[in-house]
């Protein structure tokens, strides 16, 4: 299909705050995005022609905020509410191999959804890692840098050469993420066997570093992460923030014009989709 | 309590009295003014006597307070109205769209950005988390109901030293590390949650805010001029919809604490003054607001800040020349037996309230309904010019509106005593070597870096942060001048956002430092390649009935009106927060100044650290001999009542000449010379860099002014190696030098040949980068 025909749904609760760049990210590469609110999908105190269907759409985008205050584990209220009523709706979507991108928030409540990572289901029912609260208990606002580590099963990267370093803002205070101590290993491993990792935290010479150019302290630095299949993808760093050079923390050092690092994400995805439907 | 005696129960199902004023003694008055917590003085109430004789009765309880609001000094501008009317009011031009609780300036053809700061000063002084966060909510609230959405925060911030021994800390006053830790953590909880960005600010510390620290917050909105609002209603029959949280007794008498001086007991006095913040009730408040606009279902709106339903039920109607029957009853609250007058007054956050005609009611409620955000019908305008409130069915209030709203404006007695021509100068003691200057200067903290706060704050949520706080190299970023938005997805023009504030000097010379001011805001502006276009000002004062303070007020503002309307600079809002002073005294005289510029295009935009080596560093500007007020002589115990005076023709010129220069891409970096001189202005940019820099000042002057002074309208600029002679063609007229060069990984600041200052860059980055990290942790 052509990308003008693709229908991105920018999914929103009260307390979702990127959503308006992540319209724009996908609006100005040609798609069809669409902000909806999750009562809109769930048919709740809205009008008849604000309703909507997730069927209808080609990408789902959880965008980053801090969906109902994330006063308990960021991500988990959010997740509770489309476990109840849009599970078996998000488990299609997926299993018809459409793409599901989470940011921040978002990559948090895909966790606590149980769709990332994903080992052996599409949706696990208990949550099988958890992002948690940054090393320096702090929000951390700050440049990270992403080497690209996936090695071509993710969706959102297939147009990032492997080993490529990006740009993306960080801009959390639950970003750590983590496994059960019991399955640590296991779970790195299968991360590495299934190619699940996608991007890892390095400093400015390429090297995996600790803070703060790993902002959170998640282990090995796995700053993004997607599910077996692909495409299911969630990341901590903000893609959508860095769509034009100038929006990099330290353009005006190389007097560059053009792109900013986050667009190939964007571009990736539309592209697959296109192939594949 | 001693004015007991005047409250006599009136017949009705809830508690409600006649306020007996007709039997009230000079003595009664007072009491009932301090007692009542409206703050009127005997003269205020006498005239509400006057008033309600002519009508042949007395007023009630909720009447009484719904004039201790409006007449308060938050609300009605008394001591400062006259002043301001002298100096910044008249000050027009064609980009001036509205003045209403926010100022809305012209963008371009098809936009327009607001703006607003103001104050929130006492009750961040007596619960930092919850008064920062609430001064968010409530400027947000100003610039949304102008139909914009919020799109950039503003945070100075002004505390007493960090290093100030706790068992010093006066009765009733909590420690700066403590309220610092607060405030930030306020700011960061709130504004991060709304996902409006917290661009630029500043922190200053000094002792006379000790007992009373200032916070103020600003906001800078967008909107299509279309679906611009004004802060009135449509017309008669208009229904009045209160939306957003619910009412409760948090946020009572806030304007009142605001306008009278903190004392040990307003801790627990007025702990209920402060307001309790909901970051996720405003979220989605924000977009019903920005929906139900853009659909054109109101036909004005206006937030509710300090008074509550009390003043902006009134000013909505009145506004377009008509009244309002307000039902107090159906107002949502958040306990039982909140009594009328605490619903009227109570500022309780996240509320709005909106002017909407008969038919678009229910699509009104829909759209709220959708956001889970509670909404309720419960007035109407009406053709009168009267406010009328009812509660179960009883009349609680009947007003005249021009009677409300025309509060009292006094011209107060004022004394001039500064500068203070008898007083000497005293040399500061400095040390021998200059290289241990620069390292006290730069680890100072009102320099340091101020990343320890600036990375909480999520400072480019939205994705439109062009240039932001920090600059530079990420291993090394520095403090820019000034931060760049670019507000609208399919345009490359940019607003600028920069803050200025010069309390030592103000304190030192008040007429010179609102001048000074102004030229700090405009020099910050240019240093990132912006034209200042319009500003909003938070005055931050002491007690106005002491003439001394009054003075220093009058002066100041005249200062500052007079660059404004000579640069054209419109200040289509601003604020006055009097009464910020202790039994210790009273803050430093602190006009903060927040001010916007237009960048044509935002791929030219310029920051403050060095890019390349091998390029000149040039001063633009005069250093003069004028070290009032300077961090030098604050730091080593100097003294001079001389402060840096501002040449207005000067200024104008300067900015017109560094744009033309910025424009034809010979100026690769920027930065301003504000406190601590020339000194630490190039150390930042090295910083910033990761660049050293080699550089000789040839004069007749001292060393410690021309590296110390802090003289207005001055930058250093690096230019384009090569392009040094078309860069000084195009300053021609200007005064100019060239200091050096760049490069190396050292400063070296010479004079006149001898050498000052040599010293690594990685010792100088650490001066400045750590101080902040090892005071709050």
């Amino acid at each position: 299909m052509n990308i003008e025909d693709i229908k991105v749904c920018v999914l929103r609760i009260e307390g979702t705050n990127c959503e308006q760049e992540s319209f724009q990210a996908f609006k100005r590469l040609g798609a069809q995005p669409e902000i909806v609110h999750l009562k809109q999908f769930l048919g709740q105190d809205v009008t008849d022609d604000e309703k909507r269907s997730l069927a209808d759409y080609h990408i789902l985008m959880i965008p980053g905020g801090f969906s109902s205050g994330d006063y308990v584990r960021a991500g988990a209220i959010w997740a509770a509410r489309m476990k109840a009523g849009l599970k078996d709706d998000l488990k299609a979507f997926v299993n018809e191999g459409k793409a599901v991108l989470g940011i921040c928030n978002g990559f948090q409540v895909l966790v606590e959804l149980g769709l990332l990572p994903g080992f052996d289901e599409i949706m696990a029912d208990v949550p099988q890692a958890v992002l948690t609260t940054n090393d320096s208990s702090r929000f951390e606002c700050r440049p990270t840098l992403l080497k690209h580590e996936n090695k071509g099963n993710c969706m959102f990267t297939s147009k990032i050469p492997e080993g490529d370093v990006l740009m993306c803002p960080s801009a959390h205070a639950e970003g750590k993420l983590i496994f059960p101590s019991a399955e640590v290993d296991i779970a790195y491993k299968k991360l590495a066997e299934k190619d699940m990792l996608v991007f890892s935290y390095v400093d400015p010479d390429g090297s995996y570093a600790g803070y703060p150019w790993n902002p959170n302290g998640s282990e090995k630095n796995v700053a993004g992460i997607c599910n077996p299949r692909g495409n299911v993808f969630g990341m901590m760093p903000h893609p959508e923030r860095v769509m034009d050079r100038e929006m990099h923390p330290d353009w005006t050092r190389a007097f560059p014009t053009g792109l900013g690092d986050g667009m190939a994400i964007f571009e990736s995805v539309l592209d697959e989709i296109s192939k594949r439907f | 309590m001693k004015a007991d005696h005047l409250y006599k129960k009136l017949e009705a199902s809830f508690p409600f009295f006649e306020v007996l004023l007709d039997k009230a003694s000079d003595d009664d008055l007072e009491a009932l003014g301090q007692e009542s917590g409206t703050g009127l003085s005997v003269d205020e109430l006498k005239r509400i006597k006057l008033h309600f004789d002519t009508l042949g009765r007395n007023p009630t309880d909720v009447e009484l307070q719904s004039l201790g609001q409006a007449w308060s000094e938050h609300c009605c501008y008394k001591s400062s109205k006259s002043i301001l009317r002298d100096f910044v009011f008249g000050i027009d031009n064609s980009q001036v769209i509205d003045r209403g609780d926010a100022g809305v300036m012209e963008f371009d053809e098809k936009y327009a950005y607001s703006l607003r700061i103001e104050s929130h000063n006492h009750p961040s002084a007596v619960e930092p988390y919850g008064g920062a966060a609430t001064g968010i909510g409530g400027i947000v609230r100003d610039v949304l109901c102008m139909g914009c959405q919020p799109i950039a925060l503003i945070d100075p911030l002004f505390f007493g030293s960090l290093d100030h021994p706790h068992d010093q800390i006066p009765k009733g006053t909590k420690h700066p590390t403590y309220l610092l830790s607060g405030v930030v953590s306020g700011i960061r909880d709130y504004g991060n949650r709304i996902g409006i960005p917290t661009v630029s600010g500043g922190v200053y510390f000094d002792d006379s805010y000790l007992g009373n620290c200032l916070v103020n917050v600003g906001c800078v909105g967008i909107a299509k001029k279309e679906d611009l609002y004004e802060n009135k209603v449509g017309g008669v029959g208009d229904n009045l919809i209160l939306v957003g949280g619910f009412t409760g007794r948090d946020g009572i008498h806030g304007v009142t604490f605001a306008s009278a001086v903190l004392t040990d007991k307003s801790e627990t006095e007025s702990r209920g003054a402060v307001q309790l913040g909901d970051p996720i009730m405003k979220e989605p408040l924000i977009h019903a607001i920005l929906e139900v606009g853009q659909k054109k279902l109101i036909t004005g709106m206006k937030d509710l800040g300090g008074g509550g339903l009390s003043c902006v039920c009134g000013e909505l109607a009145f506004a377009a020349g008509y009244g309002v029957d307000v039902h107090l009853d159906r107002v949502p609250t958040k306990e039982e037996g909140l009594l009328p007058w605490e619903i009227w007054v109570s500022e309780s956050q996240e509320r709005m309230m909106l002017a909407v005609s008969d038919d678009n009611i229910d699509k009104v409620m829909q759209v709220f309904k959708k956001y889970d955000v509670p909404a309720t019908l419960m007035g109407k305008v009406i053709p009168e010019k009267i406010a009328r409130v009812f509660f179960d069915g009883t009349v609680i209030l009947e007003v005249d509106l021009e009677f409300l709203t025309g509060g009292p404006e006094y011209c107060r007695p004022m004394a001039h005593v500064k500068p203070d021509l008898k007083a000497e100068t005293k040399l500061p003691v400095l040390p021998s070597d200059n290289v241990d200057i620069l390292l006290d200067l730069l680890s100072d903290a009102n320099v340091c870096s101020k990343e320890w706060l600036i990375r909480q704050y999520d400072h480019e949520v939205r994705g439109s942060t062009a240039i932001k706080p920090l600059q530079g190299d990420i291993r090394h970023s520095t403090h820019g001048d000034a931060s760049v938005m670019k507000p609208v997805a399919d345009s490359w023009r940019g607003l600028a956002i920069a803050v200025a504030a010069n309390p030592w000097l103000t304190s030192v010379d008040p007429l010179k430092g609102g001048k000074s001011v102004m030229d700090e805001m405009c020099r910050n502006i240019v240093a990132v390649g912006g034209r200042p276009h319009s500003l909003s000002n938070c005055l931050n004062f002491g007690n106005p009935e002491i003439p001394e303070r009054l003075g220093e007020f009058h002066q100041a503002v005249k200062g500052l009106g007079e660059v404004a309307e000579a640069l054209d600079l419109p200040i289509p809002s601003g604020n006055v927060s009097f009464y910020n002073e202790t039994a210790m005294g009273s803050i430093l005289p602190t006009v903060t100044v927040m001010g916007v510029g237009i960048v044509p295009d935002i791929r030219k935009a310029i920051t403050a650290d060095i890019k390349s080596h091998g390029s000149s560093i040039y001063l633009i500007g005069e250093t003069k001999d004028e070290m009032g007020g300077s961090l030098l002589y604050r730091k080593y115990d100097g003294f001079c009542n001389n402060a840096p005076d501002v040449d207005i023709a000067h200024l104008q010129n300067s900015i017109d000449k560094v744009l033309a220069v910025m424009d034809e891409g010979h100026v690769l970096a920027c930065h301003d010379i504000s406190d601590g001189g020339l000194a630490v202005s190039i150390s930042e940019m090295c910083i910033g860099g990761g660049v050293g820099a080699d550089l000789n000042i040839d004069s007749d002057q001292i060393a410690s002014v021309e590296l110390y002074s802090e003289s207005n309208t001055r930058w250093l600029v690096e230019v384009v190696r090569g392009a040094e002679t078309e860069f000084e063609e195009k300053m021609s007229g200007m005064p100019i030098s060239k200091l050096g060069t760049t490069g190396g990984q050292s400063l070296k600041v010479s004079h006149n040949g001898s050498t000052l200052i040599d010293i690594e860059l990685e010792k100088l980055d650490k001066a400045w980068r750590e101080t902040l990290w090892n005071k709050m942790g």
